[in-house]
């Protein structure tokens, strides 16, 4: 009861006064829309290492493709290798978008119609420039086989991922996304612990503070009433920045469930985290300069607007901490791929992880009095 | 069982004692005052007591509870009225009540119709729709007494419940007080500047300067220790040797302090003495520039236990970096 009544006044604060809500709303937008606009999208010189272990006729006929790629759109650029592993390895550590390999043994089952197989392998953190990779070498694929045989050839199969998902993704919505991420973090800024600084700043907090709550009726309190809101944001601005760039594609169902399950996961977790951060302020100065800052430490390195693997180490390394890389991973897999949990998992995992740690903390560290 | 007990309770603020080793009782069903100068520590010693800041040492118990080690239990028995109004102003006044009453998880009707019952008491019940942001100073305090006493606390804090109202919203305030404790036989521990207020209103006053308590007791014991039960001041145009003692000198008088052209007489049975004054004083050839005569009150208690000056206060840091905002009464 104690904890409903913090979330019923913080609601009804909230729709009193809707001009935080509408600025949460606005800015992701606005952002999309000046973003996709100014920055163009077409990504050039993706490395791309091909390892060749057929060395038969159509292993050179792919290779011709694959130039005929590097020299025409320039997407991406050509390394070659002759040890798979490695090759692997690298695209692992983001030193290549991707690796192609064509096994051995692949001319062979092209011209016995045995269901050939090519490799793609893609650094799965870095999603824009593995879909770009991606879409340019399926697109060469068929050529491969309408040109030179005439049985048909399941070298579909070969691509890692499913056809439908080489559907081309233009900037403006890869960026859909990372806006909707955005949004979660302006709506977990200006919302949940804002809501205690404002009362500490008006000194409010005194009359609560002499009351029976405890620390978890309030952060929790807080929390669920900024969760509502941050979620409801949100879904508003994917809804609408999908509309706007006309992904309008049918996901599913269940892919919509997933998508609204993941940003409940990362309300929970930024604000989790801005209690931390923000605990004590107690002027809401200190919240828009904080809030500044945060959203440029922590959007832009998330993969959001430019692919993870052409960052500096460094910032990779914070990539890999970064909760809003992993939300924008995620939702970018369910929003492009289609509801594979696999694609997901560990994305989920981190997430959960880092959201029981933030909230955790928040509630043993939040100070109870003056 | 006292109501509320310290013993050597200190609060130190950097190198600013804020209380040092206050000790003292309330009992049960009284009302208890504490007086003292601007940074005297009243406002922090009421937020030891209602379990919201830590003290630097000592022990206090309210209601029976220890506050260090059971402040939940001691929060469920207090009512509080702070110093700075603390009602939500973007809710309205029943909205403030009602959310209150679910802190203390007090049953839903029960709450609703005691949130009327406090509403028409302290006569808000026409404004109860409207946002707090909206009333006046004095309309927000009564709120925030109703709000105070919605769960029945056993004991009510009152922080200068009656500061910046008009004489009017200051005599509501103190009638629906003394209302309410005759009521629910409350205990209540308030502070005030007003003098009067505390004089009329409360059992014991304790006076407390520098964080110390300096004075305790009833207000008329209090002003026992003051002599004379009047006091006369008189302007003259001038001072000459020897008329502090001559006037001591009247049967009656007990105490004489002159201050540059003011004398300030102490005295027993002021009207009956006056013209023994005034022949005294011609002896000296001195004329009476003006003359005032009161009876003794507990502001010449206090005045005399805290003296004249402005005490001399350790301020609060405040950030230069960020910018106070608001100036905070703490
Ligand atoms: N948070 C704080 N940090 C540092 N010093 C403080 C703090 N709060 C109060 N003080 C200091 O402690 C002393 C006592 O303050 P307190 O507010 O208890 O006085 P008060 O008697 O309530 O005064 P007033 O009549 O003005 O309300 C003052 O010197 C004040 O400056
Ligand atoms: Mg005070």
């Amino acid at each position: 009861m104690r904890t409903i009544a913090i979330i019923k006044r913080d609601l009804k604060k909230f729709f009193r006064n809707p001009l935080i809500i509408i600025v949460s709303i606005l800015m992701p937008m606005i952002y999309l829309i000046v973003v996709g606009n100014t920055v163009q999208g077409e990504l050039k010189n993706l490395p791309v290492v091909l390892v060749d272990m057929d060395r038969g006729p159509y292993a050179t006929r792919v290779i011709e493709l694959v130039r005929a790629i590097e020299a025409g759109p320039k997407t991406i650029r050509v390394f070659y290798m002759s040890n798979p592993e490695r090759a692997i390895e690298d695209v692992k550590q983001g030193k290549y978008a991707g690796a192609l390999i064509i096994p051995e043994g692949f001319s062979r089952d092209v011209i016995r119609s045995q269901g050939a197989e090519l490799g793609l392998f893609m650094d799965n953190i870095d999603i824009i420039s593995a879909n770009a990779v991606h879409a340019s070498v399926l697109a060469a694929v068929p050529f491969l086989t309408k040109e030179h045989i005439s049985v048909r050839v399941d070298t579909t199969r070969p691509i890692l991922k499913s056809v439908e998902l080489s559907r081309k993704i233009d900037y403006d919505q890869s960026l859909v996304p990372g806006v909707v991420v955005m949004a979660v973090f302006m709506g977990a800024l200006s919302t949940g612990v804002f809501n205690l600084i404002m009362d500490r700043f008006l000194g409010i907090h005194e009359s609560y503070l002499v009351t029976p709550l405890n620390k978890m009726d309030i952060v929790l309190g807080l929390i669920v009433s900024g969760l509502i809101l941050t979620t409801g944001i949100a879904v508003i601005v994917f809804a609408a920045s999908s509309m706007l760039t006309g992904i309008f594609m049918f996901l599913g169902l269940s892919t919509y469930i997933m998508i609204i399950a993941l940003i409940i996961l990362t309300s929970l977790g930024l604000l989790g985290l801005m209690f931390i951060l923000l605990g004590r302020a107690d002027h809401p100065r200190i919240v828009g300069v904080f809030g500044g800052f945060l959203n440029v430490i922590l959007f832009f390195p998330s993969g959001a607007i430019y692919p993870v693997a052409s960052f500096p180490g460094w910032l990779q390394v914070f990539a890999k901490v970064n909760p809003e890389a992993y939300a924008v991973h995620a939702l970018r897999s369910l929003m492009f791929r289609g509801g594979d949990i696999a694609a997901i998992r560990s994305d989920l995992i981190f997430l959960a992880l880092f959201t029981t740690a933030v909230l955790t903390i928040a509630i043993v560290t939040f100070k109870r009095r003056l | 069982m006292p109501s509320v007990e310290t013993g050597n309770l200190t609060k130190i603020y950097g190198k600013n004692r804020a209380l040092d080793n206050v000790s003292f009782q309330v009992e049960d069903g009284e009302i208890f005052g504490l007086l003292g100068p601007n940074g005297a520590g009243k406002t922090t010693l009421i937020r030891i007591l209602t379990t919201i800041l830590l003290p630097t040492s000592g022990s206090a118990r309210v209601a029976g509870y220890d506050v260090l080690s059971h402040p939940s239990r001691v929060r469920r028995l207090i009512g509080v009225v702070s110093q700075a109004m603390t009602s939500d102003l973007d809710l309205t006044a029943r909205e403030n009540l009602n959310v209150y009453g679910q802190f203390f998880e007090i049953p839903k009707r029960e709450r609703l119709e005691k949130v009327e019952y406090l509403l028409d008491i302290v006569g808000l019940l026409e404004h109860g729709n409207e946002l707090v942001a909206s009333y006046s100073g004095g309309m927000r305090r009564r709120l925030e007494i109703a709000r105070g006493l919605i769960h029945k606390p056993r004991i009510l804090f009152l922080d200068e419940p009656t500061i910046g109202l008009d004489p009017q919203s200051r005599l509501v305030v103190w009638d629906l007080i003394r209302r309410f404790i005759k009521e629910d036989n409350i205990t209540l521990f308030l502070t005030t500047h007003y003098m009067e207020e505390a004089e009329t209103i409360c059992n014991r006053i304790a006076i407390i300067d520098s964080g110390k308590i300096v004075a305790l007791d009833s207000p008329e014991r209090l002003k026992q220790e003051i002599p004379g039960s009047d006091v006369i001041e008189l302007r003259l145009s001038g001072i000459t040797n020897g008329i502090a003692d001559s006037l001591l000198a009247i049967p009656g008088v007990r105490e004489v302090a002159l201050n540059g052209l003011i004398a300030k007489i102490n005295l027993d049975n002021g009207a009956h003495l006056l013209p023994a004054i005034i022949d005294e004083l011609r002896k000296y050839d001195v004329a009476i520039e003006d003359i005032s005569m009161r009876q003794l009150t507990l502001e010449d208690v206090f005045i005399r236990y805290t003296g004249k000056s402005i005490r001399d206060e350790e301020i609060k840091k405040v950030s230069y970096f960020i910018g106070a905002g608001v100036p905070r009464r703490m």
